[in-house]
């Protein structure tokens, strides 16, 4: 039942979180825009198609996407599903959640590095320098959670926030809108970073991603949608209550996906791209909401929950 | 334990042998004797580790030292696999390094006679539990070393450089010195054993004692502000001694300290939080001055730095857990520690030699003038790869084994009712996640600017790849790396009776939870493997039949690409140091003419170590100025020095005749 269901999500969540980001911009814009399974198409299309391959690359370069979808799914599998459980769960999975994304994200940054061009090299300089924030403040995040329940595995540590109760709600909120923005830097979308621009020099991961072509880009495509489909159904496992059967998480958790992507089309329709030296601010924001929930922790929380 | 100290004779020898035979031979004879060391001292090393039983023997010596105790417990034999491995290696490497050399120029000879007196007395430092005679073997392995670092002493850098390593290790010695000599007088005895009721009482005294030795066994490890001294000497030094001082000698630095907190019994809660967070704020000014660096050893240096820094916190994290008496914390702070010890030892030991392939095969070791060399170097590049994968703490190497002790430790020391604990763990949480980002930063940079990418300048000759004997001890190493990573209970199990010493009482349940998480960590691990490999095979077979084409990088439709328009190191790390440019001053220069139509410009860029500004060089003025009072005693003039003799022999004679 788990293992189908997280082969639902893979299979479609991501194609189509992007695509109704898309279509979400377009009706904002007044148009009709591509149809939601675009995305899809586009992979497809990437996957039957030849390679071109920049003759400084290395087989770094040839390994880096087929090991950032390799994680990004293996991440995914580590993440709790609310009443279906989970395919792995162990104490301190969520280090192993977190360090399997850096070793993506290891790779992924020398593969730009590796076609010795000048603006892939300005956008992995850009990426570490957003994901130097954005980890710490992750955990601070979970080790608030772990500080507020005892638990140190997702699993455990979801299953006791749901149950208890108290000023967990305040902390759930504060948990979702820190996520929130880590989904919006990871994902490179707006205001951090934007996914449509045209122009290199403003770019961090599409400029990093330059030089692929054919079923590499298939598969970094697919990893930049469900790298946001992950972290949408992280911050599910806070929303969904405990006590909810399969079907109604199912549909429950599907919605939530939903309406993020619903959620980042609107955002990335209203605002702006920051200045690239505003990006770092905006991303302390998460850093402040970790600290403020950590805050709340400490004080209000210190009797602990039982 | 016989056999262990005719290990170590072994290596003495070595050393003296080597002077009496010429040519070629030199090397080889000395690497068979190192190579024979081993068969005598790891068998007793690893019998100890694994049984848990330590052996001791009691020599006699002439006063002042009287009995003296060498024991060999399981912390003591984990320190001697890693030195006893690690001169071998770095014997090996260095063998080959040497051939570099010009054989008229430098003496070999003394080269191996003072590398087989610093395995020497490393060896003996772990096992000498008698004050005197382990300030004797710690001397000795400070200035071994320090004729090995100065090696090429026809380098004036070379040569300051030494002389700045050699005087730090004395401030530490001294340190060391007033704490042993302070505690002999207390006791009225020479022996470790003796000294266990004063550190273990609760107290003033214990506490200054206890940052007596920190001080001074932190200045060997590289504790900040006490680690000025690594950049310096690192870089100096060469190749196969960088990897054994770094990977081996400071780690002698974290054994004095465990075994000053094994005598201390159970620790003051404050000494542990002090512990902490010096650890931390090492590991962080470590690893962001690590980014800073072009020089590709500095940058190494500093990341050692970091990592004394992260064992640090593992063992602040083991005091925190005695202190406030929560077994899981204690039980994976030491572990952690202990195994990032042997984890650094691996991983660093390739970073080194690799450095060291790199500057001889190119003649730089400036980041900014390299690039490209994963065509050159293929497999010395695959192997820095993965060792810089593993520094990082990325899952599938070791690194991230001991960093996860640390993590889950730190997640399982909260408390319900100590705020400040908590706060204080939480701020470990998220800095060591810090300090992992950082890292990432570092080590992308250095080896995505050394080896990817184009060549930035020309060099004298085209690199080529680096002969099997350098090869050899980095793909040994390698190989642990691996094993450690994949399968991290193996190691546990081994170490799991050194860890024991720290926790004392038995921690059999909490030991198997640990077995419990690491044992599905490892299925975790092979699980992403069977996925990435599917993922591979697809991709294999969706390219299968397809012509993949080559061509130029996209260069946005520029004609004239050039190998100087790439990303250099330091604009690569130009963002991120813009965050921190409070903590990590770089400092930019630029002249240009000052005319209608400037036609040249010259940039220079500089770093300057945050703490060694704020902190060393105020000191070190301070104290120049109070020791200049006391100049007019060196007058250069022989007779005035004839004059102290005979000024002191009166005075010693009046004491003997008088007061005795």
């Amino acid at each position: 039942m788990l293992i189908l269901f997280q082969i639902f999500i893979l299979l479609f969540a991501p194609f189509l979180f992007l695509g109704i980001i898309n279509r979400v911009k377009a009706i904002w814009a007044g148009k009709k825009g591509s149809p939601i399974f675009q995305p899809f198409f586009d992979f497809q299309k990437l996957l039957r198609k030849n390679e071109v391959i920049s003759k400084t690359t290395s087989f770094v370069f040839r390994i880096a996407p087929t090991f950032n979808l390799a994680a990004v799914i293996f991440a995914f599998l580590l993440i709790p599903i609310p009443s279906f459980g989970s395919t792995i769960s162990f104490n301190g999975d969520f280090i192993l959640f977190t360090y399997i994304l850096g070793l993506a994200k290891f790779l992924m940054v020398l593969a730009a590095l590796d076609t010795g061009s000048s603006f892939e090299g300005m956008g992995a300089s850009r990426e570490v320098t957003f994901s130097s924030i954005v980890e710490p403040a992750f955990f601070i995040l979970i080790g608030t959670l772990a500080l507020l329940t005892g638990q140190t595995s997702f699993a455990s540590i979801f299953s006791m926030l749901n149950s208890s109760a108290g000023y967990t709600e305040l902390i759930e909120i504060l948990f979702v809108a820190a996520l929130f923005i880590m989904i919006l830097t990871e994902g490179s979308r707006v205001p951090v970073d934007d996914p449509n621009t045209h122009l290199e020099l403003t770019m961090i991961h599409e400029v990093m991603v330059l030089d692929y072509s054919g079923p590499d880009l298939g598969f970094i495509l697919y990893s930049a949608g469900m790298k946001m489909v992950l972290l949408a159904v992280l911050a599910a496992n806070l929303i969904i209550p405990e006590n909810f059967s399969v079907a109604y998480t199912a549909i429950f958790l599907l919605l939530i996906i939903f309406i993020t992507s619903v959620l980042i089309g609107i955002v990335e329709s209203l605002i702006a791209r920051a200045r690239m030296s505003h990006v770092p601010q905006f991303i302390f924001l998460m850093t402040a909401l970790s600290f403020i929930a950590f805050a709340v922790v400490i004080f209000f929380l210190r009797g602990g929950i039982k | 334990m016989d056999y262990f100290l005719i290990g170590v004779l072994v290596f003495i020898a070595a050393g003296f042998v080597v002077i009496f035979i010429k040519g070629n031979l030199k090397g080889i004879s000395f690497l068979l004797l190192t190579l024979t060391a081993q068969i005598f001292i790891l068998p007793t090393a690893f019998q100890v580790l694994i049984s848990g039983d330590s052996i001791e023997k009691i020599i006699q010596f002439s006063e002042p030292i009287g009995n003296a105790a060498f024991r060999i417990d399981p912390l003591s034999s984990l320190f001697i696999i890693i030195i006893s491995i690690g001169s071998l290696f770095s014997a090996i490497y260095s063998f080959e390094y040497l051939k570099h050399y010009d054989k008229r120029k430098y003496s070999f000879s003394s080269f191996y006679f003072f590398f087989g007196l610093l395995s020497a007395s490393m060896l003996l430092v772990t096992v000498v539990q008698n004050a005197i005679l382990f300030l004797i073997v710690w001397e000795l392995m400070s200035v071994s070393s320090f004729f090995l670092v100065s090696f090429e002493n026809e380098k004036e850098e070379v040569r300051k450089a030494g002389i700045y390593y050699l005087i730090s290790m004395q401030i530490g010695a001294s340190f060391l010195i007033a704490g042993f000599a302070w505690l002999s007088n207390l006791t009225g005895s020479f022996d470790f054993n003796s000294y266990k009721n004063i550190l273990s009482a609760q107290g003033t005294l214990s506490i200054i004692l206890f940052l007596l030795f920190f001080i001074g066994f932190g200045t060997k490890a590289g504790f900040i502000p006490f680690h000025t001294w690594l950049p310096r000497a690192h870089p100096a030094a060469p190749s196969g001694v960088s990897a054994i001082m770094s990977g081996v000698m400071i780690k002698t630095g974290i054994y004095g300290i465990l075994r000053i907190i094994l005598l201390s019994g159970i620790p003051e809660r404050g000494l542990s939080f002090f512990v902490f967070i010096i650890s931390l704020i090492t590991a962080l000014i470590g690893i962001l001055n690590a980014i800073s660096q072009k020089d590709i050893k500095k940058l190494l240096a500093y990341s050692s730095i970091e990592n004394i820094g992260i064992i640090g916190m593992g063992i602040g994290l083991g005091m925190i857990g005695l202190a406030y008496n929560i077994p899981l914390a204690a039980l994976l702070g030491f572990l952690g520690a202990l195994l990032h010890t042997v984890n650094h030892f691996l991983f660093k030991s390739i970073l080194f030699y690799g450095a060291g392939i790199v500057y001889q095969k190119t003649g730089t070791r400036n980041i900014e003038k390299l690039g490209g060399l994963i065509k050159f170097l293929p497999f010395t590049s695959m192997i820095f790869l993965l060792a810089a994968m593993a520094i990082s703490g990325l899952p599938l190497l070791n690194g991230f084994i001991s960093e996860f002790a640390l993590y889950l430790g730190m997640a399982n020391s909260f408390s319900f009712n100590n705020a400040a604990l908590n706060i204080l763990i939480v701020v470990g949480f998220s800095g060591l996640a810090l300090v992992g980002a950082m890292a990432l930063i570092g080590f992308t940079k250095l080896f995505g600017i050394t080896f990817l990418g184009n060549q930035r300048e020309e060099h004298d000759h085209q690199p080529s790849e680096a002969s099997s004997l350098f090869l050899i001890p980095m793909i040994f190493n390698l190989i642990f790396v691996f094993i450690i990573g994949l399968f991290p209970a193996s190691i546990i199990q081994i170490i799991s009776n050194a860890v024991g010493q720290f926790t004392q009482v038995n921690y059999s349940t909490e030991l198997n939870s640990v077995f419990v998480v690491y044992n599905s960590l490892t299925k975790g691990l092979l699980l992403f493997i069977g996925i990435f490999l599917f993922f591979f095979i697809i991709r294999y077979f969706l390219l299968r039949k397809k012509e993949i084409k080559t061509f130029k990088t996209w260069d946005c439709g520029y004609q004239l690409e050039s190998s100087k328009m790439q990303y250099t190191g330091s604009s690569y790390s130009l963002p991120f140091l813009d965050l921190v440019a409070a903590v990590v001053t770089q400092k930019t220069t630029v002249e240009t003419e000052k005319e209608i139509f400037p036609s040249e410009a010259k940039l220079k860029t500089s770093q300057h170590d945050f703490v060694e500004r704020i902190i060393i060089q105020p000191l070190l003025k301070y104290v120049r100025s109070f020791l200049n009072l006391f100049a007019w005693i060196q007058s250069g003039r022989m007779q005035q020095y004839i004059l102290y003799g005979l000024i002191f022999l009166v005075l010693i004679l009046i004491w003997i005749i008088g007061v005795r």
